[in-house]
C-alpha cells in the first residue's frame, strides 16, 4: 500500500463545468487525510459528458470508474475505499466496459481521456509521433499519397477530400507556405475540436507536423475561438512542450522539416470558421469571407499556399501515418471513410463524443448510444450538421451517417453535431432562428446573406402570423433559392437548409391559412 | 559687411573644384562662367581682380585670367 | 461616378502573354490568362449586371449581381471573381439567372430610401440603373422591415458627404481608399446587417487618416458618397478633358460643367498621369478660380505707394511697352528682363522667353524652377546629357527597390505617391533618405527597409558613401558600365577612396555605416531599382552635385534604360518641366540649347527676324544682386511670387523696390505685386488653352472650360506687349505657338495640338525617331551618347549650426496646400492646413521650455518669424521643419542667400536657427536685434 494509486479526474472544460477541480482537490485532501498516496492525473474527458465528473481510479483489474462525482460524494467514496476500486453507488466497473464506450471505436480521439495530455512521456507511450517519424522516413508525395488513399475529408464539414487539397499546397511554388488549423468550433452542439485540443493536444501538433512535411510548409497557426480559454493554454502548453522535446522548431528529428507553431485566438465571430475569414482574421484584419477563386491552397494566409484543415482532419492524420492507409480505410462506408466523431447535444439523455465507423445510422446514435431524448419524451427532430444542418424528422432516423447519403436526403453530416429536439419544439420557431442566427452572423459581405437572412426573419415572421400567407411562402422559397445559389459561402448558402427542411417536414407548425 | 554677389558665388564654385588639379579646375570654372554667367557679372569679376581680388579664392584668380584671355580672342 | 461614362469593364487588365479563349453567350473572346469572366464579357461587347465590381478594384464578388453559369461547372459563379479558362462556355443570361438578379435587386432596395426622384445622382446611380436593367417591379419584402433609412450623414469634409442610409455595403468606397489611395482610412465596421461604412475608429471623415482624394467618391455606386457641388448645384450637363494646374503629376481631370459653373471634377481614366486616381487638391480645391479675391481688370500705379487704378487692356499694354522702352533707352538693353511661369501653359511660357529674347532683344529670362528644380537640369543634362527624368510613372510597378530621396510623395505627389505605394504594398523594397520621417517610412502596408536619417546638407556624402559600397564590394553592373558609360574608371578611382566610406562619413551624416551598407547593397543587387527624389535634393548649396551623385550611382549599378529604374525628379510645378523645356533658363533656347550654339540661334534668328544675343542673360538672383548694384531695372513677372517664395526676403523686396517697374502677371495680388506697378489679370487653368508638361515628360492638354474671364489670353497679352514694344508677335490661337515649338524644338517635332487631342498625351522626345513619344529614356544610349561619370566632392555648406543658432531649419509641403497658397488658401482646403507650424523634437522643445501649440520664434542670421510649434519625433534631434504656405509665416524671411554652385537654386533646405517661446521677450529681442544688426 506504499506506491501510490493513480487517480484520473478529467481537466476538460465540461468535466470542470460540472466540478472536476473541486472534486480533484477534495480527492487529494481526502488521500492525505486516510494517508494514502495518490498520483493525481488531470486527463482529458472520455467524452461520456452526462457521467462527469467521472474519476478513474487505477486499480490492477485496470481503471474504474465512478461518476458523475460531485463534491459531496468524494469523503463517501474514499472510505468505501474508491482508491482500491471498491463498490460504491456511483462505480461503473472497468472504464473500458461503459457500453456507451465500449461500443465506440477510437481512432482520433484513442488518447483522450487516457493520458495525460501535457504529458510527453505519455504520449510517446500510447504511440505517439509514430505517425511523424514515418512520414519523415517518406517522401512529401508518399505521405500525401498516403492520406489521399486513406480516404480522409475534411472533417469540418465540407468533406473535401484532404490529400487533394494537401497536393495542392505541395505543388504550388512559393518562398513560403503554411499550415492553419481550423479550430473556431462554432456550431451549435458541436465539442469534439475542443476535447481533443484539451484531451490530446500532442496529436494535433503531430498532425500539423505531418502536413507541413508533405507540403513543404515552415509555418503553422491554430486558430481558437476565444470562447475555448483552456484549449488555448492546454495548446499553448503543449507546444511549448514540444518545442522543448524538438518536435517543433528546426530541423525536427534531424530531418529537413523545420516547422514553428503558433496559436492565435478568434475574436467571437462564428463566420471566422469559415476558413478565408479565418485567414482574413489571421492577416489581423476584420473576419470577411474571400471570394474563391482563388482557393487558399494556392493564396492562402498572407497570399501564400496554405493548408487550413479542421482540428478532427488534422488529428486524424498520425494514426493514418503510423498505421497506414488501408487501417484507415477500413473504416467507414462508400466514399466516406474511416471514423467520425460525433458529437450528442440538445435534448439527448447521453451526451458526449461518440467516435464510430461512417455508416452508423443516425438512429443508433441517438436511441443506442444517447438514449434518446433527457426529457423522456419522444423525440421528434434531430438537427445535424450544426446550426446550418438540416432537421430531419423521426422518419429519416434510418438514414445512415454518410456524406453522400446524407446530402441525397437534403441535410448534412459536417462536422458531426447531433442536436436532438422532443417533441414539444416549435419547428417555425427553429426555422426563424436558423434565419437568426444568419443575420446575426454574416460578415456582411454578400447581399443574399446580408439582407436576405434579415427579410428571412420577417417574412418567417408574417407567414407565421399568417399574413398573405401563400406569398410569402413563395417570398421565402425564392429567398432560399437566392441565398443558396448566390451566397458568397457557406454561412448564407447552407441557412436554407435548416429553414426548408422545417418547412417540408414539419409544416403544420408554420400554421395553416386562416 | 556682405561679401559681393559675384565673389561670393564664385567662392563657391571655387570650393567645389579644390580637388582637382589647379589647371583643370581653373578652365573648368572659366568654362562653366562663360556658360552660365551673365557677361556684366564677369566684367564684375574681371575689375574685381584687377582691383586687388579682395575676398576671392586664389582659383578665382586664375580663372579670371583664362576669361581675360579669352575676351581678348 | 461621373457623368461622361467612361467603358468599365468591371475588373482590372490582367497582362501576359498567355491567352484564353472563351465561349460568352455564343461568342468567342480570346483574353489574357487570369482574365475574369466579366471583363472578358465586356470586351466582348456583353454587359453583365454589377454593383461593387469596378475595373479600378481588384474584384471582390459581393453583390452576386453578376452571378453566371457555366457549362459543366457547379452552380452560379461570380463572374467578377471567376477566372477565364480554356475552353469555357459562360451564359450570362438564363432565366435562373435573371431571377437570381431580381433577387438580389429587391434586397437592396429594400433597404433603400425611394428617394430617386429628389436625389443627387439621380441619373448617375448605378443602383438605378441596375435595377432597370434587371428589371425590378416589386419589392415583396415591403418596406416596413429592419433599415438604414435613418442612418446619419456625415458632413464633415469640406467638399463630399457621406448618406449612410444610402449605402449598400459594396465596400468600394473602403477598396479604393485601400487599393487606389493606399491610406486605409476607411472600413467596414460592425457585421451582418449592421455593417457599416466607419472612417477611422468611428471618427468623422475630416477628423479620420482620411487625406480627401475623392477615390471614395469616384468608386461610390450611389449617391452616399457624393461631391457636395453636385448635392447643391444639380447635375453637370457637359464635360471637358482637361490638365490639373497643381503638382508636377499633372492628372488629368473631367471638368463637368452646368453651363460656365464647373460642378465637380472627375479624374479621367485614361490620363496617362493618374488613371482615374486624384488628390484633395485637383479633385476639388478648383474654387479659387472664382474666388472674388481674383482681380480682372489691369491695374497700373506710377509708384508703389500709390493706390492702384484700373486701366483698359490697351492702357496697361501700352505704358508697360513704353516704361521698357523707356528704361532700356536709358540704362541698356539689358536692363530689363522677365520671369517665366512654371504654373502656365508651354505656350505661354514659350511666349514670355520670346518676348524677352527678341523684343527685349537679351537673354534676362529666368523661371521658378531657378529656385526649385534647376540643379536636375544641370545634373542630368552633364551626365545623361538631357535635363529630364529618365521614366514614365507606370514604370514604378516594375521597381523591386525603391529609393526616397529628398522628396515626400504622399504630400508633395500625392497621386504619384499612391502608384509608389501600392507597388510597395505588392513587397517592393523602400530606402528613405530624409531628415523628417516621412508618411512614407511606416504608414499603412508600407514600412522602409531603411530609413536613413541624414543631418541636412548632406546627401552628396550619403550618395557618395553608397557608391563607394558598390564600387568596393564589387557590386558594379561591369557589362552596362563597360557599353554604355564613360569616366569609370577615373571615378571608381575617386569614390573608393577611403573618405568615401560609410565609416568614415558617419560622422558627418549621422547615418549608421552598417545601415547605409546595407541600403546600398540592396539599391545595387535589385533587378530593378528605382530612384526618386524631390528638392531635399535639389535644394542645397551641393543641388547640382547630389544629381550627378545619384547619376552616378544608377549608371554604376547599371539602373537606366529599362522599365522600373532610372533616376526621377518629383517635380514641383505643374508645369516645370515644360516651363525649362521651353528655353525658361538664360543660357538655354528652347530644347535646352545654349545660346552659343549658333545653329540653334539661326533657326530662331531666321523665324523670329531678330539678332539673339549668344551670351547667357541674368538668373533670378543675379537679378536681385543686379537691381540692387542698379544695372537692372524692370521686371516682368510671370505668373510667381518671388517675395514670397524665393530666400531672404529681405534681400529680394530690398531688389524689388530698387526696381522702376516691376510688372506682374496674376490671378491674385500678391506679396510682389506690394512691389509692382502694373498688374495684369491673368487666367486660371479653367481658362487657359494649351499644355502642361509634367514630371514624366507627358505633354498633356489644356482645355478651356470657359472664356478668359479677365477677356484676354495671357499669350495674347505677352505678344501684345512684343508688339507694342514694336516687335511684331502675333498668333492666331495657342495651336500656332505649339507649331511654332514643334518647327523649332526637334524635341517636340512631332507634337501638336490635333496630335495630343487623338493619342491623349504624348512623352518627349516625340520626333520621327519616335512619334508616338518616349515613355523611358536612355533605353539604348544615352542622349548625350555614353552616360559620363562624373567627380562629386562633397563640399560642406557654408551654413552650419552655430552656438547662437544651434537648429538646423528645413521646409517642405503639406498635402492640403500648394506652394505659396495663393490657391489652396482661397479654397475650403484650409479645413486640414489653417497655418504653417514649426515642427521639433520633443527634446530640443523641453530644453526651450516649448510645448505643443506655443507661439514660438524662428530667427536665423538674416530675419526672424513666428509661428506656432508642433512637437513630434518625425524630426531628429537638432532639425527643425516647417511649411511655406501661409505669407504670415515669412518662412523664406530666415531662409539665406546660399545656393547651389552650378545653378544658384537656393538653398532652402538648411537654415541654422534658434527657436524660443515668443512670450520669453527678453531673450527673444536680443536675438531679433541681432538678427538685424547682421
Amino acid at each position: 500500500m506504499n506506491s501510490p494509486v493513480t487517480v484520473y479526474v478529467p481537466r476538460d472544460s465540461a468535466a470542470r463545468s460540472v466540478g472536476a477541480d473541486d472534486v480533484a482537490a477534495l480527492i487529494e485532501g481526502a488521500a492525505i487525510a486516510a494517508e494514502r498516496p495518490i498520483r493525481l492525473v488531470r486527463n482529458g474527458s472520455r467524452g461520456a459528458l452526462w457521467l462527469e465528473p467521472l474519476v478513474e481510479v487505477e486499480t490492477p483489474a485496470g481503471r474504474i470508474a465512478y461518476g458523475p462525482v460531485n463534491p459531496e460524494d468524494v469523503d463517501g467514496l474514499i472510505a468505501a475505499g474508491m482508491l482500491d476500486g471498491a463498490p460504491h453507488d456511483l462505480r461503473l466497473g472497468r472504464t473500458e466496459d461503459i457500453p456507451f464506450l465500449r461500443d465506440q471505436t477510437r481512432v482520433t480521439f484513442a488518447r483522450v481521456g487516457v493520458t495525460d495530455p501535457l504529458s510527453a512521456d505519455d504520449y510517446l507511450a500510447h504511440g505517439g509521433l509514430a505517425g511523424l517519424r514515418r512520414a519523415l522516413e517518406l517522401t512529401r508525395e508518399q505521405v500525401v499519397a498516403e492520406v489521399t488513399e486513406s480516404g480522409l475529408r475534411g472533417r469540418g464539414g465540407a468533406g473535401f477530400p484532404t490529400g487533394i487539397k494537401w497536393n495542392t499546397v505541395r505543388n504550388a511554388t512559393a518562398d513560403l507556405k503554411f499550415v492553419c488549423c481550423n479550430a473556431d468550433e462554432g456550431d451549435s452542439g458541436t465539442f469534439a475540436d475542443r476535447m481533443l485540443m484539451e484531451g490530446d493536444p500532442f496529436t494535433l501538433i503531430e498532425g500539423m507536423a505531418i502536413a507541413a512535411y508533405a507540403v513543404g510548409a515552415s509555418e503553422g497557426y491554430i486558430y481558437i475561438r476565444s470562447e475555448y480559454p483552456d484549449a488555448v493554454a492546454t495548446v499553448r502548453q503543449a507546444i511549448e512542450i514540444a518545442y522543448a522535446h524538438g518536435w517543433l522548431g528546426e530541423r525536427i528529428f534531424g530531418s529537413d522539416l523545420s516547422f514553428d507553431l503558433f496559436v492565435r485566438v478568434g475574436a467571437g465571430a462564428y463566420i471566422c470558421g469559415e476558413e478565408t475569414s479565418m485567414l482574413e482574421s489571421l492577416e489581423g484584419k476584420r473576419g470577411m469571407v474571400r471570394a474563391k477563386p482563388p482557393i487558399p491552397a494556392l493564396q492562402g494566409l498572407f497570399g501564400k499556399p496554405t493548408v487550413v484543415n479542421n482540428v478532427l482532419s488534422l488529428a486524424s492524420v498520425p494514426m493514418i501515418l503510423a498505421d497506414g492507409a488501408a487501417a484507415f480505410a477500413a473504416h467507414g462506408v462508400g466514399r466516406s471513410r474511416g471514423t467520425q466523431v460525433f458529437q450528442l447535444a440538445g435534448n439527448i439523455a447521453r451526451g458526449g463524443i461518440v467516435e464510430t465507423d461512417f455508416g452508423i445510422t443516425l438512429g443508433d446514435l441517438v436511441e443506442r448510444f444517447g438514449g434518446g431524448t433527457r426529457t423522456g419524451r419522444p423525440v421528434r427532430a434531430v438537427q445535424v450538421g450544426g446550426p446550418l444542418g438540416a432537421y430531419l424528422p423521426v422518419s429519416q432516423l434510418d438514414l445512415p451517417m454518410d456524406y453522400e447519403a446524407f446530402a441525397a436526403a437534403g441535410a448534412m453530416v459536417g462536422h458531426g453535431g447531433v442536436v436532438v429536439f422532443d417533441d414539444t419544439v416549435d419547428m417555425a420557431a427553429q426555422a426563424r432562428f436558423a434565419m437568426e442566427f444568419c443575420a446575426a452572423e454574416s460578415c456582411g459581405k454578400c447581399t443574399p446573406c446580408r439582407v436576405g437572412a434579415v427579410r428571412g426573419v420577417e417574412v418567417i415572421d408574417r407567414i407565421v402570423a399568417g399574413q398573405d400567407r401563400s406569398k410569402n411562402l413563395v417570398v421565402l422559397n425564392d429567398l432560399c433559392d437566392l441565398m443558396t445559389e448566390g451566397s458568397l459561402c457557406a454561412m448564407g448558402g447552407l441557412t436554407p437548409l435548416p429553414v426548408r427542411s422545417a418547412l417540408q417536414h414539419f409544416p403544420d407548425d408554420f400554421g395553416g391559412e386562416q | 559687411m556682405e561679401a559681393l554677389p559675384y565673389v561670393r558665388l564664385a567662392n563657391e564654385i571655387a570650393v567645389q573644384f579644390r580637388h582637382w588639379e589647379p589647371g583643370e579646375a581653373a578652365a573648368e570654372i572659366a568654362a562653366h562662367l562663360r556658360s552660365f554667367w551673365d557677361p556684366r557679372m564677369r566684367t564684375q569679376l574681371i575689375a574685381h581682380v584687377e582691383a586687388g581680388g579682395a575676398g576671392l579664392d586664389v582659383l578665382i584668380i586664375d580663372v579670371v585670367a583664362l576669361l581675360r584671355e579669352q575676351k581678348v580672342h | 461616378m461621373s457623368l461622361l461614362k467612361e467603358p468599365d469593364l468591371g475588373t482590372p487588365a490582367r497582362v501576359g502573354e498567355a491567352t484564353v479563349d472563351v465561349e460568352i453567350d455564343g461568342q468567342h473572346v480570346r483574353v489574357p490568362e487570369g482574365t475574369s469572366v466579366m471583363r472578358a464579357a465586356a470586351l466582348a461587347g456583353i454587359d453583365i449586371p454589377k454593383l461593387c465590381a469596378t475595373d479600378s478594384l481588384e474584384p471582390f464578388g459581393s453583390c452576386r449581381l453578376c452571378l453566371v453559369e457555366v457549362e459543366g461547372g457547379r452552380g452560379t459563379p461570380a463572374s467578377c471573381t471567376t477566372p477565364v479558362a480554356p475552353g469555357m462556355r459562360v451564359h450570362t443570361q438564363t432565366p435562373k439567372l435573371d431571377k437570381l438578379r431580381k433577387g438580389v435587386m429587391e434586397l437592396y432596395i429594400s433597404d433603400h430610401p425611394l428617394e430617386c426622384l429628389t436625389c443627387s445622382a439621380n441619373g448617375d446611380c448605378e443602383l438605378q440603373d441596375m435595377a432597370g436593367v434587371v428589371g425590378l417591379r416589386e419589392v415583396r419584402y415591403g418596406f416596413e422591415g429592419e433599415n438604414h433609412f435613418d442612418a446619419p450623414k456625415d458632413t464633415s469634409n469640406p467638399y463630399f458627404d457621406f448618406d449612410a442610409s444610402k449605402c449598400i455595403a459594396c465596400s468600394r468606397c473602403v477598396r479604393a481608399c485601400g487599393e487606389v489611395q493606399g491610406t486605409f482610412a476607411l472600413t467596414i465596421s460592425g457585421r451582418g446587417f449592421d455593417s457599416k461604412v466607419t472612417a477611422g475608429n468611428g471618427e468623422s471623415f475630416l477628423d479620420s487618416e482620411c487625406v480627401s482624394c475623392g477615390a471614395c467618391v469616384q468608386a461610390c455606386p450611389t449617391a452616399t458618397l457624393q461631391e457636395r457641388s453636385v448635392v447643391e448645384l444639380g447635375m453637370p450637363n457637359r464635360t471637358v478633358l482637361t490638365t490639373c494646374a497643381y503638382c508636377g503629376v499633372g492628372c488629368s481631370f473631367k471638368a463637368e460643367m452646368r453651363g460656365d459653373e464647373v460642378v465637380r471634377m472627375v479624374p479621367y481614366k485614361d490620363g496617362g498621369a493618374n488613371e482615374g486616381h486624384s488628390c484633395v487638391k485637383g479633385r476639388f480645391a478648383f474654387g479659387y478660380a472664382s474666388h472674388p479675391d481674383r482681380v480682372m481688370k489691369p491695374m497700373i500705379r506710377e509708384r508703389i505707394t500709390d493706390p492702384w487704378r484700373e486701366v483698359s487692356w490697351e492702357e496697361a499694354i501700352s505704358y508697360t511697352a513704353q516704361r521698357m522702352r523707356d528704361i532700356q533707352d536709358r540704362h541698356g538693353v539689358g536692363a530689363v528682363g522677365g520671369i517665366t511661369s512654371s504654373r502656365c501653359t508651354n505656350e505661354e511660357v514659350y511666349v514670355v522667353q520670346k518676348m524677352v529674347r527678341a523684343a527685349f532683344g537679351n537673354n534676362n529670362v529666368d523661371t521658378c524652377a531657378r529656385v526649385c528644380h534647376s540643379p536636375t537640369g544641370y545634373g542630368l543634362k552633364q551626365t545623361y546629357g538631357t535635363s529630364a527624368g529618365t521614366q514614365d510613372f507606370k514604370s514604378v510597378a516594375k521597381a523591386d527597390v525603391i529609393v526616397v530621396i529628398g522628396a515626400n510623395p504622399t504630400d508633395g505627389h500625392p497621386v504619384f505617391g499612391s502608384r509608389m505605394k501600392r507597388r510597395l504594398r505588392e513587397g517592393a523594397k523602400l530606402i528613405v533618405v530624409d531628415p523628417r520621417r516621412i508618411d512614407l517610412v511606416r504608414s499603412p502596408h508600407v514600412e522602409a527597409t531603411h530609413h536613413l536619417q541624414l543631418a541636412p546638407g548632406t546627401n552628396v556624402a550619403v550618395v557618395n558613401a553608397m557608391a563607394h559600397v558598390v564600387v568596393t564590394e564589387g557590386l558594379v553592373d561591369r557589362d552596362f558600365v563597360a557599353e554604355r558609360c564613360e569616366g569609370f574608371a577615373e571615378w571608381a578611382a575617386f569614390i573608393a577612396r577611403p573618405e568615401h566610406s560609410p565609416e568614415a562619413v558617419e560622422q558627418i551624416t549621422g547615418v549608421p555605416a552598417a545601415e547605409l551598407r546595407a541600403a546600398a547593397r540592396l539599391y545595387a543587387t535589385a533587378p530593378n531599382a528605382a530612384i526618386y527624389y524631390g528638392l531635399g535634393v535639389t535644394e542645397h548649396s551641393q543641388g547640382s552635385t547630389m544629381v550627378m551623385g545619384m547619376a552616378n550611382l544608377a549608371m554604376a549599378c547599371g539602373n537606366i534604360g529599362r522599365d522600373g529604374v532610372g533616376v526621377n525628379p518629383l517635380r514641383g510645378q505643374n508645369n516645370v518641366q515644360g516651363s525649362c523645356d521651353m528655353g525658361s533658363f538664360p543660357h538655354e533656347l528652347p530644347g535646352y540649347r545654349h545660346v552659343s550654339d549658333d545653329a540653334v540661334r539661326t533657326v530662331f534668328e531666321t523665324l523670329w527676324g531678330r539678332t539673339l544675343l549668344a551670351e547667357p542673360g541674368l538668373r533670378i538672383p543675379n537679378m536681385f544682386d543686379a537691381a540692387i548694384e542698379g544695372s537692372f531695372r524692370a521686371l516682368f513677372v510671370h505668373g510667381e511670387d518671388i517675395a514670397q517664395s524665393d530666400p531672404n526676403t529681405k534681400h529680394v523686396t530690398a531688389a524689388l523696390s530698387a526696381m522702376e517697374l516691376v510688372v506682374v502677371q496674376d490671378l491674385f495680388l500678391n506679396e510682389t505685386s506690394k512691389f509692382a506697378h502694373v498688374f495684369l489679370p491673368g487666367t486660371s487653368f479653367l481658362e487657359k488653352d494649351g499644355t502642361f508638361t509634367n514630371a514624366e515628360r507627358r505633354i498633356n492638354r489644356v482645355r478651356p472650360v470657359m472664356a478668359p474671364k479677365t477677356g484676354k489670353h495671357e499669350w495674347q497679352i505677352v505678344c501684345e506687349i512684343a508688339q507694342a514694344m514694336g516687335y511684331p508677335m502675333h498668333y492666331d490661337d495657342s495651336s500656332q505657338i505649339m507649331d511654332e515649338i514643334a518647327i523649332t524644338t526637334p524635341t517636340f517635332a512631332g507634337v501638336s495640338f490635333r496630335k495630343l487631342d487623338e493619342v491623349g498625351s504624348i512623352q518627349w522626345p516625340c520626333n520621327d525617331a519616335a512619334p508616338e513619344g518616349t515613355p523611358i529614356m536612355h533605353v539604348d544610349g544615352f542622349v548625350r551618347g555614353k552616360g559620363r561619370f562624373i567627380e562629386t566632392t562633397y563640399v560642406p555648406t557654408e551654413e552650419r549650426s552655430t552656438r547662437r543658432f544651434p537648429l538646423i531649419l528645413t521646409t517642405g509641403r503639406i498635402l492640403s496646400q500648394y506652394n505659396v497658397g495663393a490657391q489652396t488658401r482661397r479654397t475650403p482646403n484650409v479645413a486640414w492646413h489653417p497655418e504653417d507650424l514649426l515642427e521639433l523634437h520633443p527634446h530640443d522643445a523641453e530644453v526651450r521650455g516649448i510645448s505643443d501649440g506655443d507661439l514660438v520664434t524662428l530667427a536665423s542670421r538674416v530675419g526672424e518669424t513666428s509661428l506656432r510649434a508642433r512637437i513630434t519625433d518625425r524630426m531628429p534631434v537638432g532639425v527643425v521643419y516647417t511649411t511655406f504656405h501661409h505669407p504670415v509665416t515669412g518662412a523664406n524671411v530666415v531662409t539665406t542667400e546660399n545656393s547651389d554652385w552650378a545653378t544658384n537654386c537656393p538653398e532652402y533646405k538648411v537654415t541654422a536657427v534658434q527657436v524660443g517661446l515668443k512670450q520669453v521677450s527678453v531673450a527673444t529681442n536680443e536675438l531679433s536685434t541681432s538678427a538685424l544688426a547682421d
